[in-house]
């Protein structure tokens, strides 16, 4: 690694800075200790072995975070209604009572700075993100901990058949272009991306569950309850990633690169392994980031649609409740999943690219 | 290469570990009985929670001195085994069961229940149900006076502010400036259920000028209230949970005593807003103490595990009381508000019972299946119409909008599901009240006749109405329905517009609508369930609606006697003012004539109940703030398994009355045969 004149202090302010947000990211669920402990050992191994652009971009999610923080908090602000508004109408003595509660002042833009200014000191100082205010005696972290597991675990899945699915498809389809089998699996892409998840996973249950009785209906708690949300939620990213690998594929096969290869003497099979799938998987790995961070979050449709107890409701219904705190609690894993995606899909790239390394 | 691929391995591995984590805590098997609970309950906290599906979980766990009994609904003795009342059914004395205990073991005291009913109407509590008590002695001054008497008074206070207005306008008041004094400082909020004879006009009045005279006597009855408030306020506090009101003269005793003889009152001892709560749990964490682990309960059932958005599970209490006769041991709750999921649980025999569990769609099918039950229930839907906007300030607009609509097509075409068509606001099903006849069928040619009395021959010139609904397939198929029967029969050119909830809600409460869709659902067996709500400035009036003769009915019902002791002139006026005189006064001779206490209540009722008819013959007859479309019905599946389940029940008399609030109390449901998929 080269050392350039700002390397120093990037290293130094950065590696403090990893170690916060470590810090901060820990302390909910380790404790102020474990906190501390997880925080200093993330910072040491942030300034020693992470590269100097990483820090950069990690230092530059501070303004961002704060920025989209206060945007939603003005946003809420401004929108009608409140988390206390119900279809029987509370007294004034009733209300005010609710808001000193919790803590939430009137509406309107100073409203929300001092909403926001509280929020920062008491993330920032406690490190508590709030109580649900729609489901009274639990904190966004009771609420949003239980589910991030779950949708993790059905978004990974999810996104591991998407990405074997659609990679076989597209190379596949790529290596014969306008062939039968292009057709085939080009039909299939098509359909994947024109069928909401909805209807695919209305079609899976009515096949698999109430009439062949195979697999539950809808609810958690075993494996085969997570089979048929994973792939109506996998394949319309199936589909989209076969047509970009079908892409990439076609563009390879006529890099001059390939028929050097093959002048060397390499086999079809070893052409296509060694170089092909590299060449198909460049576009699939620049939509992947925000797909995955959007695949993991979690879906409000599919989760719905088969009873799943994730997180995808919370975006949802957070907001439609007015539920402030949890409204918040979901930007912030939405944006901390965004960013470190982007971040994992640059190096993925640089990865099966040489010609991006160096360039950030 | 490799080294990176073997990485991305692990942390596969790592992640699925994550997913064997999420299923550890749900390998639990199916509950005896598991049913779906729509929304996910806010809280269980009694005193604090509103909605269905929060009170099917209350009535599991928690138990009040009542409890409603499985084939009638009607209350049984639970915490108490047996009251006395006075001859005047004012006083109320509950002897609490002996045997009956917490789930930690400790005895289930009065002391439990002064704590929760003082709780329920504190006003820190800020209980939504805490309205549910005003009738008992001090309630609702313990409850509002405080705040509202602070709020009248004090150098920045409502009164201060009046004396000033009056004095910066020698010359009298103008009543527009009355009035936005009235908007600014929310008067009307601060004087709910004021009688005072000054006062109660000028809330109203919407013309003219109050002379200087008038004016201070204005500013002193509203010191005159105040000062009122704040004693009421004080003694309270004083006494409420004392010795007045409600109190414990010793642990296994509970008395109540009552401002005005209520008859549904033992009702609502089975109502979850007045369930005793465990204080020292209560008060060590009151934001959660009624999370699972923490929480003490005292009825049929234990609050085992609460995963949000997955399930609740409960397990049969061994101390409770009556254990023997609970059949239950688990329970599931499933928080599941998409009908076709509920649909799709229970055709798969997942679900035991389904309460309005299908897809509106397909009503035609389901209606037929044998394990799909519909009784009317105590739910109106309705639209408001706001009467402070142009045109419809003027009554013959409104009523004829209401005659305008043909809502037996509404029932039979639009819903299809066994609605009943409603030209009252009272639901049908409450007992011995029978609503006035209501105008409002569907009448097209008297219609056009009003709206032409009204400036407006044939619609024209009528502005463009916007038929405002919350967001949902269900309200706004019915918002083009009406655009399109008012546009038909009426020529007026009408829209639906949606706002998502919250904001529709804003809309309506800020008066910014012109009719607007709404739902009502009765709290208890009582007319005044569907009417209070109408009075002047009521909470959940909404429509800008007032009229003086309606409130004074109303507030009549809540102490019939006032009718009876009147003196004769004043009587005489009052009956003038009635429609239907003769049946007044044969009540009034009724309860005259009474030879024995009981007697006499039961007549002081009927003379109650015919006041809350008077009141909504005012409402639907002349008045109209509200345009009633139909009565909902309460429909679901339930598994033929399932024993002890009714969706009809016996009434006082024998006869068999619909299940109105869909309750069916897990504590007497019985499973016949193992789970499966419905035949």
């Amino acid at each position: 690694m080269s050392a350039r004149p700002t390397a120093v202090p990037v290293k130094v302010v950065g590696g403090l800075f990893v170690a916060f947000l470590a810090w901060l990211a820990a302390r909910p669920f380790l404790g102020g200790v474990g906190g501390a402990l997880v925080g200093a050992l993330g910072g040491a191994a942030g300034a020693w072995r992470l590269p100097h652009r990483v820090l950069v971009r990690v230092l530059w999610t501070v303004p961002l975070f704060f920025l989209l923080i206060f945007t939603a908090v003005q946003l809420m602000f401004h929108v009608p209604g409140d988390p206390f508004a119900s279809e029987k109408n509370t007294s004034a003595e009733v209300r005010a009572e609710q808001q000193k509660h919790y803590g939430i002042p009137e509406k309107g833009f100073a409203g929300g700075c001092k909403f926001f200014a509280a929020y920062i000191e008491k993330a920032v100082v406690d490190g508590y993100l709030g109580p649900s205010i729609k489901v009274q005696g639990r904190s966004v972290v009771d609420l949003l901990l239980p589910a991030l597991p779950v949708s993790l675990a059905l978004g990974l899945l999810a996104l591991t058949i998407a990405v074997f699915l659609g990679l076989l498809l597209g190379v596949v389809a790529g290596l014969r272009p306008s062939t039968w089998v292009d057709y085939v699996a080009m039909a299939f892409a098509v359909i994947g991306i024109s069928l909401p998840s909805f209807v695919i996973g209305s079609l899976l249950i009515l096949g698999l569950s109430l009439t062949l009785g195979w697999l539950p209906v809808a609810g958690w708690g075993t494996f085969a309850h997570l089979i048929l949300p994973a792939v109506a939620l996998a394949l319309p990213y199936a589909a989209y990633v076969a047509r970009l690998a079908r892409g990439g594929t076609i563009e390879v096969m006529s890099e001059d690169y390939i028929r050097t290869a093959r002048a060397k003497g390499l086999s079809e099979q070893g052409v296509v392994l060694k170089h092909a799938l590299r060449g198909a998987i460049v576009p699939v790995v620049s939509f992947l980031g925000p797909a995955a961070a959007g695949i993991l979050t979690g879906s409000f449709v599919v989760e719905t649609l088969f009873g799943i107890p994730g997180m995808g409701r919370w975006f949802v219904n957070g907001a439609i409740n007015r539920d402030y705190y949890v409204v918040l609690g979901t930007v912030l894993i939405e944006c901390g999943l965004v960013v470190a995606f982007n971040l994992l899909v640059d190096f993925g790239l640089a990865w099966v690219d040489p010609r991006l390394r160096g360039k950030t | 290469m490799y080294r990176t691929l073997a990485g991305l391995v692990v942390a596969f591995a790592v992640a699925l570990a994550l997913v064997g984590l999420t299923f550890s805590s749900s390998a639990e098997g199916r509950a005896d009985y598991v049913f779906v609970n729509g929304t996910e309950p806010k809280t269980l906290d009694p005193q604090k929670m509103t909605g269905q599906p929060e009170g099917r979980i209350a009535d599991a766990i928690f138990e009040g001195l009542t409890f409603r009994d499985n084939e009638t609904l009607r209350p049984v003795p639970g915490s108490a085994v047996s009251w006395e009342t006075s001859p005047d059914g004012l006083r109320w004395e509950f002897k609490l069961r002996p045997e009956a205990v917490w789930s930690n073991g400790e005895r289930v005291t009065a002391h439990d229940f002064v704590f929760a009913w003082k709780r329920l109407l504190a006003p820190e509590t800020a209980s939504e149900y805490a309205y549910l008590l005003h009738f008992v002695r001090h309630a609702e001054a313990f409850n509002t006076f405080g705040s509202q008497a602070a709020a009248l008074g004090g150098p920045d206070g409502a009164v201060a502010k009046l004396r000033a207005l009056v004095g910066a306008t020698p010359s009298g008041l103008p009543v527009a400036r009355w009035q936005a004094f009235v908007k600014e400082v929310g008067l009307t909020d601060l004087l709910t259920g004021v009688a005072d004879p000054v006062l109660l006009p000028a809330l109203t009045r919407a013309t003219g000028t109050f002379s200087a005279a008038e004016a201070s006597a204005l500013a002193d009855a509203l010191e005159g209230e105040r000062a009122r408030r704040a004693a009421e306020h004080a003694a309270a506090v004083a006494h409420l949970g004392v010795d007045e009101g409600v109190f414990a003269p010793d642990p296994s005793t509970f008395v109540v005593e009552l401002r005005t003889y209520t008859p549904y009152f033992l009702e609502l001892t089975a109502f979850y807003p007045t369930f005793p709560v465990h204080r020292a749990t209560v008060e060590a964490r009151p934001d959660d103490w009624f999370q699972p682990g923490r929480i003490v309960t005292n009825g049929p059932f234990l609050l085992h595990r609460w995963t949000v958005n997955e399930r609740i599970r409960l397990h049969k209490n061994p101390r409770y009381w009556g254990a023997s006769s609970v059949s239950l041991e688990t329970v599931d709750a499933l928080p599941i508000e998409n009908s076709t999921v509920a649909m799709n649980l229970y055709l798969t025999g997942s679900v035991d019972w389904s309460p309005a569990g299908y897809p509106q769609d397909l009503i035609d099918v389901v209606k037929r299946r044998p394990d799909f039950y519909g009784e009317p229930g105590m739910m109106v839907y309705y639209y408001r119409i706001n009467c402070t906007r142009k045109p419809f300030d003027d009554p013959r607009v409104r009523i004829a909008l209401g005659l305008a609509i043909d809502r037996q097509v509404l029932v039979e075409q639009v819903m299809r599901g066994g609605q009943v068509p409603a030209v009252t606001m009272v639901a049908p099903g409450i007992p011995a009240y029978r609503s006035p006849q209501g105008t409002l069928g569907f009448d097209v040619p008297r219609a056009r006749a009003l709206l032409k009395e009204a400036g407006f021959p044939d619609g024209k010139g009528f502005p463009k109405v916007a038929l405002l609904h919350n967001t949902s397939e269900a309200h706004k198929k019915v918002a083009e329905w009406i655009a399109d029967q008012l546009r038909r029969n009426l020529g007026v050119d009408a829209r639906a517009v949606n706002q998502e909830w919250q904001s529709y809600q804003e809309s309506v409460r800020r008066l910014d609508y012109d009719l607007a869709r709404a739902g009502w659902i009765g709290d208890y067996r009582d007319p005044n369930t569907f009417l209070d709500m109408w009075i002047t400035g009521g909470g959940n009036n909404q429509t800008g609606w007032g009229d003086a003769g309606y409130d004074r009915l109303i507030r009549l019902a809540t102490k019939p006697l006032a009718v009876v002791e009147m003196p004769a002139a004043e009587r005489d006026a009052f009956l003038a003012t009635l429609k239907e005189r003769p049946e007044a006064e044969r009540l009034l001779a009724a309860v005259a004539a009474a030879a024995d206490p009981k007697a006499r209540l039961a007549a002081v009722d009927a003379l109650r109940l015919h006041l809350f008819r008077e009141a909504e013959a005012i409402l639907i007859q002349d008045g109209l703030p509200v345009i009633p479309l139909y009565f909902y019905v309460v429909t679901g599946l339930v598994h033929p398994r399932v024993e002890g389940f009714h969706s009809r029940v016996r009434d006082v008399d024998g006869s068999m009355i619909p299940n109105l609030q869909d309750l069916h109390p897990f504590r007497d449901v019985r499973m016949r045969g193992p789970a499966g998929a419905p035949k």
